[in-house]
């Protein structure tokens, strides 16, 4: 089959402007993206750049955009991309840095956040002669996030590091519920704590992205959020989120639902007179026309006794 | 048709104007609503799910009990109450559980048999595309419109499209705003997140979100973006005004919720759905409904 790809170019030691590259060659069947880069460089043109290494899905190294969805090359079948037309685009990630065509700078997009998640074990002393067996039922959760390999699928469908690159993004908050939730780490609630700060669990939207993205099926939005509930459960230490945290979980318990005019008072803080006057005019505009809530003016549900029950069990039950 | 009615604390908290319109939509669809008036916070994606999943078992069994499936209008009452089902329907130990553990002393058994379903998915899943399109007054022809689903109706997949066939449902809004003869105005953040879940922990990425969305809407040509997520509206018109503050740029975009999109096609006028109480004003858009009737 013919296919014409058009690859992004960006050549540093020229003036590093992206332009775009069409390269019509004839491939077999079967083949993947990563047979046409490579094909691409070794009888087109020498100068393309771009990553690759253990060619059957495993390593991670060789994602690209195909089409504008992020790819591993190596499992990506041409035909699958040639639905729309005889083109098919390449291009890096997004909102990463581009070193050079489509090699980007991995420490910027993921390895430097998982420097920050501090990516080691500190055992609690326990080991005996240097060993220290864990039953494999304990293990059994935390072996399907070992099988990460660091392709950053997840990060690349996130949604908030296209506004903020800063956001540690999902590879590396998962790096981190793998360590918190080691059962032979010594201080897990330290490791969650590392992750409290900004930019780290708090900012996640927790939209699910992430989880859609993974080649393998590891979750990292579900991880995110179980490191988020055993911060819930041993006391949140980002200060505005516990602030709105406590505020929700206060109204829930005392009338069975949420105060939103409470919520949106105590979530920046009653003695924050700045914070407080940036609502103003948005309040003021909803109280003219009868949209703002009025805060501490809520009413019960019928039965919300009940619920403050259960929620009150459920903490007892997770201390 | 009957469904066990959960309307959602925002419905009737910061956003009043979506309730009334609800209601007056479902009346005139003819589909019938007991609201579970004594029915708890589905807990938001806020709450621990070691809360939220006995907060919601009990809702369920409240609409077990009453042989009704559960409809909501909201994506994040759906989206949590959707995942706390799943889990519990595919773990009958976990169900059983909570069921010992939190709804035995209220006498109540959750068996694992309630449906929860948005209005829109009711209305493509169960009432029936051609019996809405019958019910059509008013088209909205020349009106050109953006979908914005909010995350929480979009995944995770095993709760939100646990068959293929149910994979159509990332694109019902989509198809709706075709049904009620309006153009679509496509944006590519859509099924993303609307920002408002991090309104406390990071103001600024979550206004940038609310800047990217209708900035982009806008730049589209559309006269306004529909969303059947309250919570969404809150960020998307409430924190408009903010997030252009922060970018320096003017968006002006109205927000219309589902149910008042759907009550302006049905012939409602755009005052019986209570258009005029957001905060990004909507006169534009009345008038051009106005001088369809």
């Amino acid at each position: 089959m013919q296919v014409t790809f058009k690859v992004y170019r960006k050549d540093p030691e020229k003036d590093g402007k992206p332009t775009r590259s069409n390269y019509t060659l004839e491939l077999a069947e079967d083949a993947t993206v990563h047979d046409a880069l490579l094909k691409i460089r070794d009888e087109i043109d020498s100068t393309l750049a771009f990553r690759a290494s253990c060619a059957r899905g495993y390593c991670g190294e060789c994602m690209v955009r195909v089409n504008g969805s992020a790819r591993l090359a190596c499992t990506a079948k041409v035909p699958d991309y040639l639905k729309k037309g005889p083109e098919i685009s390449l291009d890096p990630l997004r909102n990463v840095p581009v070193i050079k065509d489509l090699v980007f700078d991995w420490d910027a997009f993921m390895w430097n956040k998982i420097k920050q998640v501090r990516p080691w074990l500190e055992a609690d002393g326990s080991a005996v002669n240097g060993e220290q067996p864990v039953s494999d039922a304990a293990m059994q959760d935390l072996r399907k996030v070992m099988s990460c390999f660091y392709c950053g699928m997840c990060d690349e469908g996130c949604t908030v590091l296209p506004v903020d690159f800063d956001f540690l993004g999902p590879a590396a908050l998962t790096k981190a519920y793998r360590l918190a939730f080691d059962p032979r780490n010594k201080d897990s609630r330290e490791q969650v704590k590392i992750v409290e700060k900004p930019k780290g669990i708090w900012d996640c939207v927790h939209c699910y992205e992430a989880d859609e993205h993974c080649p393998r099926g590891i979750e990292p939005t579900k991880r995110i959020v179980a490191l988020r509930d055993q911060a819930f459960k041993s006391g949140i230490t980002h200060e505005a989120v516990a602030r709105h945290h406590a505020s929700l979980a206060a109204s829930v318990k005392e009338s069975g639902w949420v105060d939103e005019g409470r919520l949106a008072i105590e979530s920046e803080g009653v003695t924050n007179i700045k914070g407080l006057m940036k609502l103003l005019p948005t309040a003021a505009k909803a109280l003219a026309r009868g949209k703002a809530p009025i805060p501490f003016m809520h009413s019960k549900r019928p039965e919300a006794d009940r619920i403050k029950k259960i929620f009150e069990k459920a903490e007892q039950e997770e201390k | 048709m009957k469904y066990a009615f959960y309307p959602g604390c925002v419905s009737r908290g910061g956003c009043p104007e979506l309730y009334p319109s609800a209601v007056k939509v479902a009346e005139k669809l003819g589909i019938e609503l007991e609201e579970l008036k004594d029915a708890g916070c589905t807990g938001a994606g806020v709450l621990p799910q070691y809360v939220s999943d006995p907060i919601n078992a009990r809702t369920f069994a409240k609409a077990e009990r009453l042989g009704l499936p559960v409809m909501t209008i909201c994506s994040t009452c759906q989206g949590v109450m959707a995942q706390a089902n799943y889990r519990l329907k595919d773990d009958p130990k976990y169900r059983e559980k909570i069921n010992r553990e939190y709804l035995a002393d209220e006498g109540l058994e959750y068996k694992g048999t309630t449906e929860v379903k948005h209005l829109l998915w009711v209305l493509f899943e169960d009432y029936g595309i051609e019996r809405l399109q019958a019910l059509i007054r008013r088209p909205l022809k020349g009106l050109k419109v953006s979908p914005f689903y909010g995350c929480f109706l979009r995944r995770p997949p095993e709760a939100i499209t646990p068959t293929k066939e149910l994979n159509r449902r990332k694109a019902y809004l989509d198809e709706l705003i075709g049904l009620l003869g309006a153009d679509m105005a496509d944006i590519s953040g859509k099924g993303k997140c609307c920002g408002f879940p991090i309104l406390s922990a990071n103001e600024e990425n979550s206004l940038a979100m609310v800047a990217k969305h209708t900035g982009e809407s806008k730049e589209k040509g559309a006269d306004f973006m529909v969303t059947p997520c309250p919570l969404c509206h809150l960020n998307l018109d409430g924190n408009q005004p903010r997030a252009e503050s922060q970018t320096g740029k003017e968006i002006d975009l109205p927000i219309l919720h589902l149910p008042q999109f759907l009550g302006l096609a049905l012939g409602f006028n755009p005052d019986e759905m209570n258009l005029k109480r957001h905060i990004v004003s909507t006169t534009e858009v009345e008038s051009k409904v106005n001088m369809m009737s």
